[in-house]
């Protein structure tokens, strides 16, 4: 075990360093209460008297819940402090005075980031998942599945999109919180031309697209190939511009 | 290292003489400004192997100036060279360069063992473990090596960054006020792994706002005020000037009056006035001398001699403010 850590603090000790800087922070802990919501409203479905059924119920949770909403402002939390945290304290003097390349530090600042919202949310989606469709959980695996496949994607466009925010202004939570209620959880959903500008449609998409299941529906879904590729190239972009920022920035 | 004066001029054509081949930092016509406010304004200068000290009162400019070194900060106007590279831009640079930063900031969570090891696993170094050891036990922390920094004092901070610097053997070290929060017992010790540095041929700026720090661990100087350099060269040569330069101490003795009459007499006192104090205390004696340190040896032996008690001995004029602007207006 210890010869395990210590190969991943040499192969990638800017990730391992970020892991414990988050585990040492609130960011996990607040972060854990986001990706508890599913399981809280399954709950509320499971003793309250539903009108709808389980896969309706579970679909709209996740349409309407967690990927407008809680994958965002969880990521957000994350990233910010994975990045614009160390700026602000200035310990991240401590990783740019080094021969490593500012792509390599935002990548595995990602990484991080990645691995710690992925585990929470997956976490908070199953159990929710399991809770409302109780003994039928079997029955619906692929539309969990597809919830799951199209966080992976949200983490990684969420995370590298929020990385460049906390390098591009001092206040990055609360634009980042504006950003998610307003764009992506209000505009995005009531404006038509508005939503292929969004990510959450794209990471909707992705799951409709795999779920396919008469109950995940949503208007205008994109297809599963051009949803991929957009969100990996908005990934790629955002990583770029956060190297080149990071390379410009002045660390004072 | 040049010996020269470099005095603050217009922005213009490089006029800085050529460095010499060994020169390992070459900085010209460097300035940095945010808006208004020029924190640095046109300086060159360039440096060999050796400790050279960067001197001057706080807000000088110092730290901006090791910060453009070390590729922190981009010049607004200017060029900076390190070993042969521009000094920003070029990470592989880093594999021959150290900074201890002033700031305290560290990850709380490590220990020092860690803290330290991580920068040698970011230097690619083969044996980060092996490093990290050798790098503590050059800055005597070894026997709190294993212990989460959030418990460090600060001085045991400061060997920290030290540490983290020193730990990949760069040939040129860029320390900001690495003194600061030292007991005296360490501030000895780290100013003779200074010298030890500069005696092993590497190229070693530290930043202070101490005189007399500097004084023991540098003989060569650049002195900034107010963003200009003020003076570069042998620190004994300017610090002769500045004791040229007439000096006013105050003393507080039980007798003020009977140490007066003797203390004129002497050759380094050129003018004594007297001071009010508050309360029903006897007056304080302004002394103006051609010769501070004279003074400071006679002060005490002619009080003796005289039966008079001495309750304070103060220089008025010593902040590095009033000398450096001394050495700008005599530059």
């Amino acid at each position: 075990m210890a010869g395990t850590t210590h190969g991943a603090r040499s192969t990638v000790p800017i990730a391992t360093l970020t892991l414990r800087q988050l585990a040492h922070g609130n960011a996990v802990r607040v972060v854990a209460l986001f990706a508890a919501v599913p399981v809280a409203f399954a709950l509320i479905y499971l003793i309250g008297q539903p009108t709808i059924d389980r896969v309706t119920f579970a679909n709209n949770l996740f349409t309407h819940g967690v990927a407008p909403t809680v994958l965002p402002l969880a990521i957000l939390i994350l990233a910010t402090s994975a990045l614009g945290n160390e700026v602000e304290d200035r310990t991240m003097v401590y990783l740019v005075l080094k021969p490593q390349t500012r792509m390599r530090i935002v990548l595995e600042k990602l990484l991080a980031v990645a691995v710690v919202a992925t585990l929470l949310l997956w976490a908070g989606t199953t159990i929710g998942f399991v809770i409302v469709m109780r003994g039928e959980a079997g029955g619906e695996l692929g539309m969990l599945i597809a919830m799951l496949v199209a966080e992976v994607f949200a983490v990684l466009a969420y995370g590298a999109l929020f990385l460049l925010l906390s390098l591009l202004i001092s206040r990055a939570l609360l634009a980042g919180i504006i950003y998610t209620l307003l764009w992506e959880t209000t505009f995005s959903r009531f404006i038509p031309g508005v939503r292929l500008l969004s990510v959450r449609h794209f990471v909707e998409s992705i799951y409709v697209r795999l779920a396919n299941d008469p109950a995940a529906t949503m208007d205008h879904p994109n297809r599963l190939i051009s949803a991929i590729v957009t969100l990996l190239v908005l990934t790629a972009l955002a990583i770029v511009a956060t190297s080149w920022r990071l390379r410009t920035m002045n660390l004072e | 290292m040049q010996t020269s004066v470099t005095q603050a001029r217009p922005p213009g054509p490089d006029t800085t003489p050529e460095a010499p081949p060994n020169a390992t930092v070459v900085v010209r016509n460097l300035s940095k400004w945010y808006g208004d406010v020029v924190a640095v304004s046109d300086i060159s200068f360039h440096v060999e192997p050796g400790v050279t000290a960067l001197l001057g009162p706080n807000g000088a400019g110092k730290s901006t100036t090791l910060e453009m070194l070390s590729g922190l900060l981009a010049p607004s106007q200017g060029e900076i060279r390190i070993l042969g590279r521009p000094a920003r831009g070029d990470v592989e640079l880093y594999r021959h360069v150290g900074m201890a930063p002033e700031q305290e900031a560290l990850y709380p969570f490590l220990t020092g063992r860690e803290f330290v090891e991580l920068n040698a696993v970011l230097q690619k170094m083969d044996d980060p473990s092996g490093a990290a050891h050798q790098a503590l036990a050059t800055v005597e922390l070894l026997d709190d090596a294993d212990r989460p920094l959030r418990g460090y004092s600060k001085g045991m901070r400061q060997r920290t960054k030290i540490a983290a610097a020193l730990v990949h053997d760069p040939d040129v070290l860029l320390m900001d006020e690495p003194l600061n929060g030292t007991d005296p017992l360490q501030r000895a010790r780290l100013i003779e792994l200074i010298q030890a540095l500069g005696r092993q041929g590497k190229t070693v700026i530290v930043s202070s706002h101490i005189l007399y720090e500097v004084e023991r661990f540098a003989d060569r100087i650049l002195v900034i005020n107010r963003g200009k350099l003020a003076a570069a060269g042998n620190f004994h040569a300017i610090r002769d000037r500045m004791d040229e330069h007439a000096r006013a101490v105050r003393l507080r003795a039980s007798d003020p009056r009977k140490l007066a009459a003797a203390l004129v007499q002497t050759p380094v006192v050129l003018s004594v006035r007297f001071e009010p104090v508050a309360g029903d205390l006897p007056p304080a004696l302004v002394v103006e001398t051609a010769d501070v340190r004279a003074f400071y040896r006679l002060a005490p032996a002619i009080a003796k001699r005289q039966d008079v008690h001495l309750y304070e001995v103060a220089a008025l004029d010593e902040s590095l403010a009033s000398v450096f602007a001394y050495v700008v207006e005599r530059g």
